[in-house]
């Protein structure tokens, strides 16, 4: 008989001011589809950033791949976060960087991998986001779905297991919302299988809620939805 | 009675409290001279040459004419009015000690503090306010790395350089200067010599490396201490520029009580 699979990213006993028991609990499951939402202040907002260990909780605990990453030192932290794709909330980009060399920075700065070997990939994923018009373009001269589409292109560099995305839809079409999604899930990543998303936000386009596995609404910690 | 002995003591733990901020963030900015990974260098190095191109070499010409005119302005009233008392030969003196040792680092400080140091305080705290800080650090770069450590050297290296510069320029506009008031330019290039040491040398390099780091931690510690919004942009180049403008004068003083 084998062990059940582990959740990639788990929240134990978050106190969250917007959630109903005072106490937020959730696991994501490896190719799940996971939607967050909340007010303004239900504290959704940081849930991401627990993820990644930029921030920690008054109390409980947040495994990611069963990683606690307060027990890191800083350096283990930053190594760890390259595993992960993050999108954060307003794109993040850099806007002293163009829209290519965003999504090229964090393969130039935290890998090996040769000049030529970061060109192509990012090409690939450049033409996959349909940003090759506007890839010399500034972040201040792209529009809201350009830059998003930049800062999801940069979340997904490394082609990570588990993509942590904040507030990716808002502002954005229905359509592009959809096509973002079906991105950041993936086809195939390198286990063969599709990537594991987890979303915050403050709402969900009603287009999407039939193309995840799970919606939970922060305030009644009421599934909204639940897929098999 | 307690309020004001409130007040001073909140306002003297948050001297403190910055205090302790700037020494821990002075000390992981070197820190990071070392963590910075292999991968990382070629763009820190380039940023670092950015750096440089704009703190050093775009005040080249900046730096010059503040030298050329302030040094000329000087050193012709101390030649005219040494040359009065018949003491010619203390001018290299005079120039050695106020010029070289004092005057030169503290102005080429100041007009990096201006040029430079608000743009970096103003870049640092837009990248914290439009959240692109916490992005590096969600992508596994350390801010330090990217952001800190390209500045604070390319201010050490850039404030050394034009310091270095002011002083030879100043030297030239002081040959022009003692020409223009009767002094003979052999006399003038003997009595600069014979007061030059390689104390000199080392002051001007120790004060231009010490001051481009003062110059390179405050803008970046303020422009990263941001929090609030966009409004508090300009309060952070005030105390960054403030703190820098003091601190320079403080090394300056340093030098003299250990001289």
């Amino acid at each position: 008989m084998t062990e059940p699979e582990a959740p990639l990213l788990e929240f134990h006993a978050i106190p969250m001011p917007g959630s109903a028991a005072g106490m937020f609990a959730l696991s994501v499951m490896r190719h799940e589809t996971v939607v967050v939402v909340g007010d303004e202040n239900s504290g959704v907002d940081s849930l991401v950033e627990f993820a990644l260990g930029l921030e920690s909780p008054a109390a409980g605990t947040v495994a990611t791949f069963s990683t606690d990453l307060r027990t890191l030192s800083r350096r283990e932290q930053l190594a760890f976060r390259r595993r992960l794709g993050y999108l954060p909330a307003g794109d993040g980009l850099l806007s002293n960087l163009s829209l290519r060399d965003n999504v090229r920075l964090p393969l130039r700065f935290g890998s090996n991998f040769k000049t030529d070997e970061i060109e192509g990939r990012v090409d690939v994923i450049l033409a996959m986001l349909r940003l090759n018009r506007v890839a010399q373009e500034r972040p201040a001269q792209a529009n809201e779905e350009q830059r998003r589409r930049a800062a999801l292109g940069r979340a997904l560099a490394f082609d990570p297991e588990l993509v942590l995305l904040e507030q990716p839809f808002v502002g954005l079409t229905d359509r592009a919302s959809a096509e973002l999604l079906e991105i950041a899930r993936g086809g195939e990543t390198g286990e063969g299988g599709r990537r594991t998303v987890f979303i915050t936000g403050q709402d969900i386009p009603m287009l999407l809620r039939n193309r995840v596995e799970r919606v939970v609404h922060l305030a009644d910690s009421r599934h909204l939805l639940t897929r098999p | 009675m307690g309020a004001p002995i409130a007040a001073i003591g909140r306002s003297a733990a948050r001297r403190l409290t910055r205090t302790g901020g700037l020494a821990r963030f002075t000390f992981e900015a070197f820190r990071a001279i070392f963590s910075l990974p292999g991968a990382g260098r070629p763009v820190a190095g380039r940023l670092l040459l950015n750096q440089l191109r704009f703190t050093a070499v775009e005040a080249v010409g900046l730096v010059t004419l503040l030298s050329g005119i302030f040094s000329f302005l000087v050193i012709s009233m101390a030649v005219r009015e040494l040359g009065r008392v018949g003491a010619y030969d203390l001018i290299g003196r005079l120039i050695v000690i106020i010029i070289v040792r004092q005057l030169g680092p503290i102005l080429t400080a100041l007009a990096v503090v201006g040029r430079s140091g608000t743009a970096i305080t103003a870049e640092l705290a837009t990248n914290t306010v439009l959240r692109e800080v916490r992005a590096l650090e969600g992508m596994g770069i350390d801010p330090n790395h990217y952001l800190v450590l390209p500045r604070l050297l390319g201010c050490i290296i850039s404030v050394t350089i034009l310091t270095v510069l002011f002083d030879v320029v100043a030297l030239l506009a002081g040959f022009l200067a003692a020409g223009t008031q009767g002094m003979s330019g052999s006399r003038y290039i003997g009595s600069v010599l014979a007061s030059l040491d390689s104390t000199d040398v080392w002051v001007t390099l120790g004060k231009g490396v010490l001051s481009g780091l003062v110059i390179g931690i405050w803008a970046s510690y303020h422009g990263l201490a941001v929090r609030r919004g966009p409004t508090e942009i300009p309060q952070a180049v005030i105390r960054s520029t403030v703190g820098a403008i003091v601190m320079i004068f403080v090394v300056s003083a340093l030098f003299v009580v250990v001289q």
